[in-house]
């Protein structure tokens, strides 16, 4: 290499300071949504080909519509009964995976009374386009 | 070679011949000719989504069928067999051998493609191209699912081959004279990229196994039923696929480095970052597999590791881009369809690497992942820049393989063309991600914005299928009626080309 | 030379381990309610903005030298390989 390469070294080097720089935001981003508050009431989503079913902690169960109050925290445990699925609430970012064998947690907390829907992202065969279902936020019962 | 119109054989000359030019010719077809029938599978894709509800493909199975076989035979069929065309032909010449290093497995190789061609084609399987478990293991439907699995098994089998063959060549067929780092970036791009296939693939193999026997009901490796874990498919799949996608865009870099130089009438700016950033994407590359899998539940510590060693891989990818810009600085640049295409590919190549990074990003999986964002982003390297970079070189090789001169106003017209609907279909599918739509979907709520937005990524789509038709009449045409090319420098543009138009064919 | 890169030292140290603690501090408190919403749509907007930065920068680039170096430029002369058998 005859000729200078101070160029390519700054280059790099702005470069590699990028990366770093969107690696700790990444981290530290991930590091807050991952933070579970205590006390988040606990509801199990089942995935099966193809709809969703819900159990909330006192024990009601629902079928592809999912109520709940505006300013409690909530945190999902996803199962699924067959394939693979992914659990989403676009509105809301929640997204995970459903796999058989295995529970997954994600949480959120509704911040404002409507409907948002839900679906499905992980390809789960015949009618995986139309595994949808609705998340329906209520004011506080009390 | 040159000049099978010129000079005319038989085809079964060139089908049974072992010569690396012979082998190259058959890679090129058989690639093009899948380009052509994955690209029209595309195409009813896009027509299918431009409005909700079912417009040209009648049922769910139908779709899920096609865009399987789209991303398979695009991704295997495609430009992989491209890529080894390129390599047949330049690659020998490129280290002053007379031929490949075992010229019957270089055959052998290529033969081994068009059945497993035919297997993916007739089977025509619904668990797309990634095959998860364990829908492809409890439900989805033979014989098609395991006709892809031995089609995929066999073209694992060629692509190794394939991949011993450059090694070998490169390393030990190369002249004595020349040291390693005298070899061309090309040959190099191929060296890198073989050594990948040769560490990656076989975890593929043993993985393909694995899932036939879990069809079978003999074995429950991914099966939960069985005591299996589907993510462990998961691992096996992506610590080979992840590099793969390494293994596809490093020939395209290649190819760039071979065109840039030469239209921008100047050597390459920096040979030995090059070589650098080849060898050292082809290390870093397999430390970044999981990023494909953050929303399966991994723990924080796992995401982490994988987003660094995903975010390590970007320095190398970049020095890619400073070297064209710097070769293509203070040169007297002409600007030929090659050219068009290797400086389109460049500027998409920068685009689809920054959705890459937010990619890997990981809390933005929970926006993104398995939305038309990774969609529109994967699409964005396939097609924007290992397409465009592969396009180019074909347009670059052309008046080698056929003697001729293609159209220029044709190819200009294509690269214009492309470039739009590209940008066109894979831009705004990024954006559509962001507003929620799970890619692979068959049909979809009629939202307002997803319904303007599937039909500009349509209309796009539609624009690339006219360019594609202008392309092949192009090459069909002046292959027998261009302008008779100049084999010492077909473009005007000087320097030393490595045009192996002195090959000796044996059969010439 | 040496004072130079004790001084980047120094510089990394204290911008680097006040960062790094903070990180850490933020959000470990109980029962705090964080809006995933706004720390990821704030995370993406952010790097985006850079990423646009970025771009235009590369592409500005790439279409000012595409422009500027092209053969029928009114400026354009020989690179010093022409002619030659590089």
């Amino acid at each position: 290499m005859a000729h200078s390469n101070w160029p390519e070294w700054i280059y790099v080097g702005v470069v590699i300071a990028l990366m770093c720089w969107v690696g700790a935001e990444a981290w530290e981003a991930e590091r807050l949504v991952e933070h579970v508050p205590e006390g988040a009431e606990i509801i199990k989503v089942t995935g099966q080909q193809w709809f969703w079913t819900f159990e909330h902690e006192d024990g009601t169960k629902e079928i592809g519509e999912l109520h709940v109050e505006k300013g409690k925290a909530y945190k999902f445990e996803i199962h699924s009964k067959d394939v693979n699925h992914s659990f989403n609430i676009h509105d809301y970012v929640v997204l995970m995976d459903a796999i058989p064998g295995r529970v997954n947690t994600v949480w959120f907390a509704p911040d404002a009374v409507g409907e948002h829907d839900i679906q499905c992202r992980e390809y789960c065969g015949l009618i995986h386009y139309n595994m949808r279902g609705t998340l329906i936020v209520e004011e506080p019962h009390s | 070679m040159v000049l099978e119109l010129q000079k005319p054989r038989p085809i079964w000359q060139i089908m049974f011949s072992t010569h690396h030019t012979d082998v190259g010719l058959l890679y090129l077809i058989m690639s093009l000719g899948f380009l052509f029938l994955g690209g029209a599978l595309a195409l009813a894709i896009r027509a299918e989504l431009f409005l909700p509800g079912a417009q040209i493909i009648g049922d769910a199975m139908t779709f899920n069928r096609i865009f399987t076989v789209h991303g398979t035979t695009l991704i295997f069929l495609f430009i992989i067999p491209f890529a080894s065309a390129v390599g047949n032909y330049f690659v020998p010449i490129m280290v002053r051998y007379k031929d490949m290093a075992y010229p019957k497995l270089n055959a052998i190789a290529f033969w081994m493609i068009p059945p497993s061609g035919a297997l993916i084609w007739l089977g025509f399987a619904d668990f797309t191209w990634y095959a998860t478990p364990p829908y492809s293991i409890i439900s989805a439907p033979g014989p098609a699912a395991d006709m892809w699995i031995f089609g995929l098994k066999i073209l694992g089998i060629s692509s190794v081959l394939g991949s011993i063959n450059f090694v070998v060549t490169i390393l030990k067929c190369k002249h004595p004279d020349m040291s390693i780092g005298q070899v061309p970036l090309l040959a190099w791009s191929f060296l890198s990229s073989s050594l990948i296939i040769l560490v990656a693939i076989p975890t593929f193999a043993a993985a393909l196994l694995m899932l036939l026997t879990d069809r079978l009901g003999v074995t429950g490796f991914f099966n939960p039923a069985m005591g299996g874990d589907p993510i462990a498919y998961a691992h096996l799949f992506w610590f080979t696929f992840h590099p793969e996608v390494y293994v596809l865009v490093i020939p395209a870099i290649g190819m760039m480095y071979e065109i840039i130089p030469r239209f921008s009438r100047k050597p390459i700016h920096s040979y030995g970052s090059g070589i650098f950033a080849f060898v050292l994407l082809s290390i870093v590359g397999f430390s970044s597999w999981a990023h494909h899998m953050y929303a399966t539940g991994m723990s924080f510590t796992e995401k982490t590791v994988f987003m660094v060693g995903t975010l390590a891989a970007v320095p190398a990818s970049a020095l890619h881009v400073f070297n064209f810009v710097a070769t293509m600085w203070n040169g007297r640049i002409r600007f030929s369809t090659p050219m068009m295409w290797a400086v389109g590919g460049i500027a998409l190549f920068f685009s689809a690497g920054a959705g890459g990074v937010a990619n890997a990003a990981m809390p933005l999986d929970f926006t993104t992942h398995d939305t038309y964002w990774v969609v529109g982003h994967f699409h964005l390297f396939v097609m924007g820049t290992i397409a465009f970079g592969s396009i180019g070189y074909l347009y670059y090789m052309y008046p080698y393989v056929t003697g001729r001169m293609y159209n220029e106003a044709m190819g200009k017209v294509h690269f214009v063309m492309s470039f739009i609907g590209t940008v066109l279909v894979f831009f705004t599918q990024h954006v559509l991600g962001l507003y929620g739509m799970p890619r692979r979907i068959f049909d979809y709520p009629p939202i307002p914005e997803w319904i303007a937005m599937n039909q500009i990524a349509s209309i796009g789509a539609m624009i690339i299928g006219v360019s594609m038709v202008i392309f092949l009449v192009n090459m069909v045409y002046s292959s027998g009626k261009g302008k008779p090319a100049n084999p010492e420098d077909p473009f005007g543009v000087g320097g030393k080309y490595y045009y192996p138009f002195e090959a000796k064919n044996p059969s010439h | 030379m040496k004072t130079l890169v004790g001084l980047f030292l120094v510089l990394a140290v204290l911008v680097i381990v006040p960062a790094v603690e903070y990180a850490f501090a933020a959000g470990a408190e109980p029962g705090e309610y964080l809006d995933r919403r706004v720390v990821i749509w704030n995370l993406f907007f952010r790097m985006m903005t850079i990423a646009f930065v970025v771009g235009a920068v590369v592409s500005g680039t790439i279409i000012w030298q595409v422009w500027r170096f092209r053969e029928s430029h009114p400026k354009a002369k020989p690179t010093p390989y022409e002619g030659t058998d590089w």
